[in-house]
C-alpha cells in the first residue's frame, strides 16, 4: 500500500511540475550562438540592411521629388532630363528595397505603390482627368510608382519635344503636372511611413519574434524573400515578358518587360534586384560591405548540407544565384529589343534562376524547419 | 501445463475493471477537450468546410465533408465523447464516438495523424469492452451491471494496442536517418533554440543524437517497463518527461497528454482503488461482487475479432516490403504504421493541364487547395494523383477536350537536396489508385537502412 501511496504522489507531482513548465515557455531572449541567434540575425537584418537601404533608397527617392518639382515647375529639355536620370537613379536603388516586403514595408503594402508594371497608361489618363481618383485601390497600382512615372516621363510622346509639348501645349498640361507632383508626394511620403514605422514599433516586435513557425520575423522574411525572387524578380523582370513561364503558353509579352518606356534599363534593374536578393542572403552589411548574419550564416551554423555530396547548402544555393547572375549578365540593356530578336538568352536567365527558386523555397526553408501551418503535426 | 491450457487459464483469468474503467474516463474526457479545442481553434472551418476539395482514403471515396453539418457531427462527436467519459449509455455513445470520430478523420487524409488513427481505433476497442461496469452512470442507474471483476483479457487488449504503438513507432526509429544521421531532429531541434533556459543547448548536435537514441531506446522499452510493477513509476515518469518535451518542442496538440493519460491503463488496480480510496473518503467503492461475464457467442465473436485485429495491426506496419524504393520517399505503406516524426519533407509542385486543341493551363495550388493541403500534397505521391484528378475534372469542365496533367514536382527530403518526385512526363489523368506500386515514382538516389 505505501509504495502505492508515493506512486500516486510522484505521479500528481511530475504532472503538475510539467505542466506548468510547458505552460511557462515564453518569448524570452534567445541564446547567444554563432550564425544561429535568431534574435542577432533579425537585429542585424534591421538595424544594418534594411533601415540604411531605405535611408540610402529615400536620398534618391528625394532627389527625383526636388528634380519632378523643377521640371512641373518649368518642363523644360533641361528638367526632363534632369528629372530622368534621378528617377532612374532612383529606381535602381529601389531595387535594393524591394527585396524587404515584410515588417513595415508589409504593412503599408510598399511594392504594390512602388513598381506594378505595366503601368495602365488609360488608367493614368483617367486619374489626370480626376485629381480625386482613389490611388489606394488595387485597380490603382499600375496607375503610380515608377512605372507610372516611366509612362509620364518617357512615354507620353514619340520624342523629348512632344512629351514637353504633353505638359506644356496642351489643355491638360497643367493637371498632368499636377499628377507627377501627386504621384512623387506619395512616394515620399510613403517611404517617410515605412522608415518611421521600422524605426518606431517594428523594430521591436520584429526581433522578438524569434521563432520559425506561423507569424514569427523569419518566417515572415523567408516567405517575402522567396515571394520576392520567384515572382517579382524571375517572372516579373523575364518570365512574363520572355514567355517563359508555363502560363504564358510560350507567347512573349515583351511589352511587359520592366521600364518599357526607357527600355535600356531593363538590364540595370534586374541585376540590381538579383544583386540585392543575394546580398539578403549572405547578410552583406550595406554600410561595411561585409557579410553579416542571415540565411547563409544561419544555415552554416545548424549545419545544412546535402547529405548526398556533404556540401554546404548556402554554398550550393551561392553557386546556383552565381550561375542565375552569369546569365543574367549575357542579355542586353534593353530586354524589349532582345524578346523580339532572340529570347532564347532570357528563357536560359530564367531556366537558371527557377533552379534557385527550388532551392531557396524547398531545400533552404526545410532545412531552416520553418512551419507553414498552424494545424497539429506529426512529423509526416 | 501446454500452451492450449495456459491460453486457457489466461483466457478465464479475471481482474479488476478499474484500469480500463479509468482509461474510459479519461479517453472521454480527453476526446471532449480535444473536440472543444479543434472548433474554439476554427479548425472545423478552416479544415472541413472551407476547403474547395478533399483528399479522401482509397477506398473510402464515399466519406464526404457534410458543410455546415459538419458542426453537427462534431457536436456528435463530443457529446458521445462526454457521455462516453460519464459511462452514460455507454454501448451507444461508444459506438457513436467511434463512428463519428472515424468519419471526420476519413474525410481528408491532409489531416491525418498516427495519434487520430490511434484514437479511431480505441475506441473501435472500446466499444466491446465493459468499461462501464463501474463509476457510470449506466452501473448507477442498473445495479446489475457493476462488476467488480471483468475478464483480464479486456484491459490486456488494450493495454497491447497500446505498447504495439510504441513498440512499433521505435522499430521505424532503427534506421540510418534516425540513429546514424541524427535525422530529422538535427533539423528540428536548432528551429528551438530560442526556449528559454533549455533552448542553447539544441544548438549542439550531439542533443540531437542523444534524443534520437532515447527516443528510439525510450519507444521500444516502454510497453514492457510500464507492464513491469518495480519499473512501472520510474517509467511512468519517463512517459511524462518524454511527452512533455514533445509537446514543448513540436506542434503535436494534444498527442502528448493523451499519451500520458493512456499509460495510466497499465498501472495495477490497487493504485487507483487508492486514489478511488483517498477521493471519497471511503473505501467501499466497487460494492459489488459481481464478475462481468461474455454469452458465449459474444466472447467467441469477440476474441476472434480481436485475433483478427491484432494480427492485422502486426502486420500492416510491414506492408511496405511489398513496395519497391525507399519508404520515406514513396510513402508506400507509410501511413497507418506508426511512424512519426521521422522526416522532414517540403516541396514543391506545379501542375501543366493540357489539351490536344492546343489549351493549357498552369496550375496555381492555392486557387483549390488550402496551405494544409498544399503543404501534404507536394510530398505525397497519391495525394499528386487525386490533385491531378480534381485538375483533370474541373478542366474538363471549363471545356479542355480530355485533359492531360503533368507535375513538375520537387522535393527535399531528411536535408537531402531536392529532387523530382513524379515523372514530369507521366499524364496523370489517366493513371489510377489502386494498392499496386506507382511506376511513375522517381527513385530516390538515397536508400535510408533500416526498419
Amino acid at each position: 500500500m505505501k509504495s502505492i501511496k508515493t506512486q500516486s504522489i510522484v505521479v500528481v507531482l511530475i504532472i503538475t511540475l510539467f505542466w506548468s513548465c510547458s505552460n511557462n515557455v515564453s518569448n524570452d531572449p534567445a541564446p547567444t550562438g554563432e550564425g544561429n541567434n535568431r534574435r542577432e540575425i533579425l537585429i542585424h537584418w534591421v538595424d544594418n540592411i534594411i533601415v540604411p537601404s531605405y535611408q540610402r533608397f529615400e536620398t534618391k527617392l528625394d532627389v527625383m521629388v526636388a528634380k519632378g518639382q523643377d521640371f512641373t515647375n518649368t518642363p523644360n529639355n533641361q528638367t526632363l532630363l534632369a528629372l530622368r536620370t534621378a528617377w532612374v537613379e532612383a529606381y535602381v536603388e529601389w531595387q535594393k528595397v524591394e527585396v524587404f516586403e515584410f515588417g513595415a514595408a508589409d504593412r503599408y503594402a510598399l511594392r504594390t505603390f512602388f513598381n506594378i508594371y505595366p503601368a495602365d497608361v488609360n488608367g493614368i489618363m483617367a486619374n489626370i482627368n480626376d485629381p480625386t481618383a482613389n490611388l489606394n485601390i488595387p485597380a490603382a497600382y499600375a496607375r503610380q510608382g515608377f512605372p507610372a512615372l516611366d509612362y509620364l516621363i518617357n512615354g507620353s510622346g514619340t520624342d523629348d519635344n512632344a512629351i514637353l509639348a504633353f505638359y506644356t501645349n496642351h489643355a491638360d498640361a497643367a493637371k498632368r503636372k499636377a499628377y507627377i507632383t501627386t504621384l512623387l508626394t506619395r512616394m515620399s511620403e510613403m517611404i517617410d511611413n515605412v522608415i518611421a514605422y521600422w524605426n518606431k514599433n517594428e523594430r521591436e516586435a520584429f526581433i522578438s519574434k524569434t521563432g520559425l513557425d506561423i507569424g514569427s520575423s523569419m518566417g515572415l522574411a523567408v516567405n517575402a524573400y522567396v515571394l520576392h525572387y520567384e515572382k517579382y524578380i524571375r517572372s516579373g523582370k523575364i518570365g512574363i515578358p520572355a514567355g517563359a513561364t508555363a502560363n504564358s503558353a510560350g507567347v512573349a509579352h515583351p511589352e511587359t518587360v520592366e521600364a518599357y518606356y526607357k527600355k535600356d534599363i531593363s538590364l540595370i534593374l534586374t541585376q540590381t534586384a538579383h544583386q540585392a536578393a543575394v546580398d539578403f542572403f549572405n547578410g552583406k552589411n550595406v554600410t561595411t560591405g561585409e557579410n553579416g548574419l542571415g540565411f547563409k550564416a544561419y544555415l552554416n551554423a545548424i549545419g545544412a548540407k546535402d547529405n548526398s555530396s556533404g556540401k554546404d547548402l548556402s554554398s550550393i544555393i551561392n553557386d546556383q544565384f552565381t550561375v542565375a547572375k552569369g546569365k543574367i549578365d549575357l542579355l542586353p540593356p534593353d530586354f524589349f529589343q532582345q524578346i523580339n530578336t532572340d529570347r532564347s538568352k532570357m528563357i536560359d536567365a530564367f531556366t537558371e534562376m527557377q533552379k534557385a527558386v527550388r532551392m531557396i523555397k524547398v531545400d533552404m526553408t526545410s532545412a531552416m524547419s520553418i512551419t507553414i501551418t498552424y494545424t497539429d503535426n506529426d512529423g509526416d | 501445463m501446454t500452451a492450449t491450457n495456459k491460453i486457457q487459464t489466461y483466457l478465464q483469468k479475471t481482474a479488476s475493471p478499474l484500469p480500463l474503467i479509468f482509461f474510459r474516463i479519461a479517453l472521454g474526457s480527453m476526446l471532449f477537450a480535444s473536440i472543444v479545442r479543434f472548433w474554439y481553434n476554427g479548425w472545423i472551418e478552416a479544415l472541413y468546410i472551407n476547403p474547395k476539395h478533399y483528399f479522401p482514403f482509397y477506398g473510402f471515396e464515399f466519406v464526404t465533408p457534410l458543410g455546415e453539418f459538419t458542426y453537427i457531427l462534431f457536436i456528435l462527436c463530443g457529446a458521445s465523447a462526454l457521455m462516453v467519459a460519464l459511462g452514460l449509455f455507454y454501448r451507444v455513445s461508444s459506438v457513436v464516438l467511434f463512428a463519428s470520430f472515424t468519419y471526420i478523420e476519413l474525410i481528408d487524409k491532409s489531416t491525418y495523424l498516427n495519434h487520430y488513427y490511434f484514437i479511431s481505433l480505441v475506441c473501435l476497442l472500446m466499444i466491446f469492452l465493459p468499461a462501464n461496469t463501474a463509476l457510470s452512470l449506466d452501473a448507477l442507474r442498473n445495479k446489475k451491471l457493476a462488476a467488480s471483476q471483468i475478464p483480464a483479457w479486456c484491459t490486456d487488449s488494450v493495454k497491447l494496442f497500446v505498447g504495439m504503438l510504441y513498440f512499433f513507432a521505435g522499430l521505424a526509429k532503427v534506421n540510418s536517418d534516425w540513429l546514424i544521421h541524427a535525422l530529422p531532429l538535427r533539423i528540428w531541434l536548432p528551429a528551438k533554440n530560442d526556449l528559454p533556459i533549455i533552448g542553447g543547448i539544441f544548438n549542439h548536435l550531439w542533443v540531437a543524437y542523444a534524443f534520437a537514441w532515447i527516443g528510439c531506446l525510450y519507444d521500444l522499452c516502454i510497453p514492457f517497463l510500464l507492464s513491469n510493477k518495480k519499473a512501472r513509476p520510474f517509467a511512468y515518469m519517463a512517459v511524462v518527461i518524454f511527452h512533455t518535451l514533445t509537446s514543448m518542442l513540436f506542434p503535436i496538440g494534444m498527442f502528448p497528454y493523451v499519451m500520458m493519460a493512456t499509460a495510466l491503463i497499465f498501472f495495477s488496480p490497487e493504485f487507483f482503488h487508492n486514489i478511488l480510496t483517498k477521493v471519497s473518503g471511503n473505501n467501499t467503492i466497487v460494492t459489488t461482487d459481481r464478475v462481468f461475464r461474455y454469452s458465449r457467442p459474444a466472447r467467441v465473436c469477440l476474441q476472434a475479432f480481436l485475433a483478427i485485429f491484432f494480427i492485422i495491426q502486426s502486420v500492416l506496419p510491414f506492408r511496405y516490403l511489398a513496395y519497391p524504393g525507399e519508404l520515406f520517399w514513396t510513402e508506400q505503406g507509410y501511413r497507418f504504421s506508426w511512424r512519426v516524426m521521422l522526416m522532414e519533407k517540403a516541396g514543391h509542385a506545379e501542375f501543366t493541364v493540357k489539351d490536344t486543341q492546343g489549351r493549357l493551363a498552369v496550375v496555381d495550388n492555392k486557387a483549390f487547395l488550402t496551405t494544409l493541403q498544399e503543404k501534404m500534397m507536394t510530398t505525397q505521391p497519391d495525394m499528386i494523383l487525386q490533385y491531378a484528378h480534381i485538375l483533370r475534372d474541373h478542366y474538363t469542365a471549363q471545356g479542355f477536350h480530355s485533359p492531360q496533367v503533368y507535375v513538375d514536382s520537387y522535393v527535399a527530403l531528411n536535408g537531402r537536396l531536392g529532387m523530382p518526385l513524379i515523372d514530369p512526363h507521366t499524364n496523370l489523368a489517366n493513371q489510377h489508385e489502386s494498392f499496386r506500386a506507382k511506376p511513375w515514382i522517381l527513385p530516390h538516389n538515397h536508400d535510408s537502412k533500416g526498419l
